[in-house]
């Protein structure tokens, strides 16, 4: 257990340290949700602004963001030496990898939190009043999946090039699909219908139904989805993890 | 000297390539084992098998009478590891590298400031202790690579070629810190392929090529080998008419390696034979710049054994 802290407190310093990483966490969703808010104003009601919409959408698109981080802090060129030490220490490799999910979740947590109550006391954006703790609870799980899912494919793919590139794409055609840059709703049925696809899209609609309708039904199942499909990939990186690729 | 590590028929493969051919060697209390070989000659492989963190197909791996593989955390925590490439926090100073990666052997609260304390001392980094690793000169990370390997003070010290590019300054200090560590009892495999080095440090040598151990001994043992021997270096003009095999037609040569600018000879010391030498440069039209005759050294018996020299 002192080991898992030790490692855990090791991973957040190097999150926290690394200026592009606060800057991808923080500034870059804030930005991207007032310029979509802006360019989108005049297609919004007053009830729901876009503002509010975007708040959402690109909040939930950062945390599927979290995969990119998860995979930087697991094989990045500079981390992986140091990390080449924890596998001759006598540490058990299971936290080697685990520790990265735990870190990146807690890392993007506290950024993203950030980032809501600013958007929350400066475009006013709502999420749901004192409902918005099962919203955060939402976000945090989305983190806890999209971390575990890059540390799984790292120890499928073994480069951290190789799966943020394929990250990059998925988590692009999920926010499209998803109407995260706008919605598909106008778009004809069909474009509607595959837009359902994207994990997204459920979970977007999950969030809208807490904050506008008080519509916890969708809740629980996305929640326990989302922790059984992140347990499955912290258990395949147990078993995939092999010590001789990070030598 | 009883053995501290005892290897036997290890084998290993990678992507059905044999890299490690059923090798066999014991490592004993207290001394400096030198691997030494070129590179892909299968030497971090090994070592890297020793330290638990690759698998093998085959062989058996003892310490005190037991499979380290049974007890693997329990051998980790005796093993101080120097990778080859800088393994460093470099946005943390060098006081936290050394606390952090100590803490995972167990060392902690005053303990691990009294052996960190230690560890810089002896890396000679006291006085920068605070200050961020990307900071440091080459030379300063390399030693300060083997200082978070020693800070738990373990029993063997694994170091794969901890001196590549460093200057003349900091490597020194390496090989009298290697010597001051083995004086305090630590055992040490020391890989390279810096032939001066093994000179300098070791108590035992162990040649390899190829995937295989090709001779094992001390120093003097190795160069009993090839006692017989002597090594002729001609520096020419050019070497793209001359032939291996008309100097192997010459009594008393056992080996000839032709490069670039010179030609290396290992003859019989009985055998007089440099006329007949000099008739085949003149033969062939190529310009003798100088000839020199040298004793028996290392890179000889290497050259021998190997028919390679060791930085090609």
């Amino acid at each position: 257990m002192n080991q898992f802290k030790n490692i855990l407190k090791m991973d957040l310093v190097n999150l926290f340290t690394n200026p592009m990483w606060i800057f991808y966490t923080t500034a870059f969703p804030y930005i991207l949700a007032l310029i979509f808010g802006f360019l989108a104003k005049d297609s919004y009601s007053s009830t729901v602004t876009s503002y509010d919409f975007y708040g959402i959408t690109t909040m939930i698109y950062s945390a599927l963001n979290a995969a990119t981080l998860a995979a930087n802090s697991f094989m990045e060129k500079d981390i992986k030496g140091p990390n080449m030490r924890l596998i001759y220490a006598p540490v058990p490799s299971f936290i080697i990898h685990f520790s990265k999910v735990i870190a990146t979740v807690i890392f993007t947590t506290v950024c993203y939190t950030a980032v809501m109550l600013l958007l929350h006391l400066t475009v006013n954006v709502n999420y749901g009043g004192s409902n918005a703790i099962y919203l955060w609870l939402l976000m945090v799980l989305v983190e806890l999946f999209s971390a575990a899912f890059s540390v799984m494919l790292c120890c499928v793919l073994k480069t951290e090039e190789a799966v943020n590139q394929i990250i990059s794409f998925f988590i692009t055609i999920m926010a499209l699909l998803g109407g995260v840059f706008f919605p598909m709703d106008g778009l004809g049925k069909t474009v509607a219908a595959v837009s359902n696809l994207s994990p997204l899209q459920w979970i977007a609609t999950t969030a809208f139904q807490i904050i506008y309708d008080r519509n916890f039904n969708l809740l629980l199942p996305s929640c326990f989805i989302l922790i059984v499909l992140s347990i499955i990939c912290i258990l395949l990186s147990k078993k995939l993890f092999r010590t001789e690729d990070f030598i | 000297m009883e053995p501290i590590l005892s290897i036997q028929n290890l084998e290993k493969s990678y992507k059905n390539k044999k890299v490690i051919k059923d090798i066999s060697f014991d490592v004993k209390k207290g001394e400096i084992l030198c691997i030494l070989g070129p590179n892909g000659a299968g030497k971090s492989t090994t070592i890297n098998i020793l330290t638990g963190a690759l698998d093998y197909e085959h062989g058996l791996i003892q310490s005190e009478k037991e499979n380290v593989h049974d007890h693997i955390r329990t051998f980790k925590n005796r093993l101080g590891i120097v990778p080859q490439d800088i393994a460093l926090y470099e946005e943390l100073s060098a006081e936290q590298n050394i606390n952090f990666f100590a803490s995972l052997y167990g060392l902690k609260g005053r303990n691990l400031k009294k052996q960190c304390d230690a560890a810089l001392a002896f890396a000679g980094l006291s006085d920068r202790r605070k200050d961020k690793v990307k900071t440091y000169s080459g030379g300063m990370k390399r030693r300060l690579n083997i200082a978070c390997a020693i800070a738990h003070q373990p029993e063997i010290l694994i170091m794969d070629e901890p001196t590549v590019g460093i200057d003349p300054q900091s490597r020194n200090h390496i090989l009298d810190s290697i010597k001051k560590l083995r004086s305090q009892g630590m055992t040490i495999i020391y890989t390279t392929h810096y032939m001066e080095e093994v000179e300098e440090i070791s108590t035992r040598i162990m040649i390899m090529d190829d995937g295989r151990i090709i001779a094992g001994g001390t120093k003097e043992e190795l160069k009993e080998h090839v006692n017989e021997e002597k090594l002729y270096h001609i520096d020419v003009d050019q070497t793209e008419r001359l032939n291996e095999q008309e100097f192997y037609h010459i009594e008393g040569i056992k080996h000839v390696n032709i490069s670039k600018s010179y030609v290396e000879l290992s003859a019989l010391k009985s055998v007089e034979n440099l006329d007949r030498i000099i008739a085949v440069f003149i033969q062939n039209q190529t310009k003798i710049n100088s000839i020199s005759c040298e004793a028996t050294s290392l890179e000889t018996v290497f050259l021998r054994l190997t028919g390679k020299s060791l930085r090609d």
